[in-house]
């Protein structure tokens, strides 16, 4: 069963009775489950997670953000690119526990309440998403380039966007969108 | 879905180094698990114990001294490409470091990671040994140093012993007036080539000169042989000496047919790109 992601402080993947901390290593004690405490968005979570667990399926699975998608699942498509602490990392080859004190950023956080981000807005006039799969990548991979270039050139952006695939090939019209987004940016109207 | 995996999170190197010994192949050293978490997901590595040495201080550090710029570990890709000492006294490697895979794979992935996994479609360590660099190794026994040309065994093997873990990677300045360059050919985001080189000139002919290539073959060598041979020709003439060598190259580098290219193809380029990277270094030295 999905249920939207509840607001607030909450806590997650704790089960009754769980051993958190094993004893395989008679030197030092290992741990089979990470007490994590992570802000998505900017609402903070806290539970238990296994280790093994990525942040993709942290995201997905445990706490229903769908809008990073799957893909390859070998940190070369970038269609699961999230940000953690400003950097975008690829969410399918980083395990959540990493994310211990970071601060998380999706598609879902993007737009501020009704008004959407001038990247989502530039990715609707331009049509720079076709089938749409790699579009959340994509915006998440332009927010990275934005946030530590704020007026890159169109050679910058294919550069940095290259680890992002389209199979669509909206290249031209994803380029121009994050140009133009670049400009809103630098130049807000009113 | 990975595997069931445990953690463990030394904050000294002999910690990490006991906790790799008493727990033997069941471990695994775990930095920015850009290279080991693929391994586990396609189930070609099997392990219970991430020992995640990221609680190492040590081994985040970039410190300089008077030889030398000292690399911690787990520095990330992206910290190397961005860094001032990097980026002034080893620019070759900057670029290299910058080009590496994709951004997110460079916020990630560590240098440390990349030496020990040892892929040989790999960058940095090809313009490392322009440099003469080494590797510290580090264990509840003590400390080692070894010279990054001895600690690449083969494809995916390292000198690293069980119990051992990479701690920094020291990369000397270049002689004075000796000037780098690293080129890659690349269709996917693995790197099917990669040359490096650097050189001094003197009344227009190379006085010393160092050559490297990485990818085609089991391992990044340098090319001892090569440089010696180019020593006291024009850039022209150097050009035409590498062209020459390709048979000898071919039994040093012993390039493989994959999916990235053929052999031939591989060595080819590799004598094109060597006298490309070649030129690029000597443009800078006399520039």
């Amino acid at each position: 069963m999905f249920l939207p992601p509840p607001r607030g402080k909450v806590r997650i993947g704790a089960r009754a009775g769980e051993e958190i901390v094993g004893a395989r290593s008679n030197k030092m004690n290992s741990q089979s489950r990470f007490n994590l405490s992570v802000s998505v968005n900017g609402t903070t979570w806290s539970g238990e997670v296994p280790i093994e667990e990525t942040l993709l399926e942290f995201l997905r699975n445990r706490i229903h953000f769908t809008g990073t998608k799957r893909s390859c699942e070998s940190a070369v498509c970038g269609a699961c690119t999230v940000l953690v602490d400003n950097h975008t990392v690829s969410s399918c080859n980083y395990l959540a526990f990493e994310a211990n004190g970071k601060f998380v950023l999706t598609i879902e956080g993007v737009a501020r309440g009704d008004k959407l981000d001038p990247l989502q807005e530039a990715f609707i006039r331009n049509i720079g998403a076709q089938c749409g799969y790699c579009t959340p990548g994509q915006i998440m991979a332009a927010k990275g380039l934005l946030l530590e270039n704020p007026n890159p050139t169109r050679e910058q952006i294919a550069e940095w966007l290259s680890g992002n695939i389209c199979r669509c090939g909206a290249y031209g019209a994803i380029a121009q969108s994050i140009l133009e987004a670049a400009q809103a940016q630098s130049h807000p109207k009113g | 879905m990975l595997q069931r995996l445990q953690l463990i999170q030394p904050t000294t190197i002999a910690e990490a180094s006991a906790a790799l010994a008493d727990l033997g192949e069941g471990a695994k050293i775990y930095a920015g698990g850009a290279e080991l978490l693929l391994l586990l997901r396609n189930g070609l590595l099997e392990t219970e114990t991430l020992v995640d040495v990221k609680k190492i201080d040590r081994l985040h550090r970039i410190t300089m001294d008077t030889n030398a710029i000292r690399v911690g570990a787990c520095v990330s890709h992206q910290e190397l490409a961005s860094h001032p000492l990097i980026r002034q006294h080893a620019p070759a490697l900057a670029y290299a470091e910058s080009h590496l895979a994709n951004v997110r794979v460079r916020n990630q992935g560590t240098l440390g990671g990349n030496l020990a996994f040892n892929d040989p479609h790999s960058d940095p360590g090809t313009v490392l040994l322009v440099h003469d660099a080494a590797v510290v190794l580090g264990s509840s026994q003590g400390e080692r140093k070894l010279p990054l040309a001895d600690f690449f065994v083969d494809m995916y093997a390292t000198a690293l012993q069980p119990s051992e873990l990479l701690v920094e990677v020291e990369v000397p300045f270049l002689p004075s007036g000796m000037k780098s360059g690293y080129q890659r050919l690349h269709r996917y985001q693995r790197p099917t080539l990669g040359v490096a080189a650097a050189v001094r000139m003197n009344s227009g002919a190379v006085e010393e000169a160092r050559l490297a290539v990485g990818c085609v073959g089991p391992k990044s060598l340098r090319l001892t042989d090569l440089e010696a041979k180019i020593k006291g020709a024009t850039i022209d003439g150097a050009k035409s000496i590498i062209s020459e060598e390709k048979s000898k190259l071919r039994e040093l580098i012993r390039p493989v047919d994959d999916l990235l290219g053929s052999a031939d193809y591989k060595l080819y380029m590799t004598t094109v790109m060597l006298g490309d990277v070649l030129g690029e270094a000597v443009e800078k030295a006399l520039s």
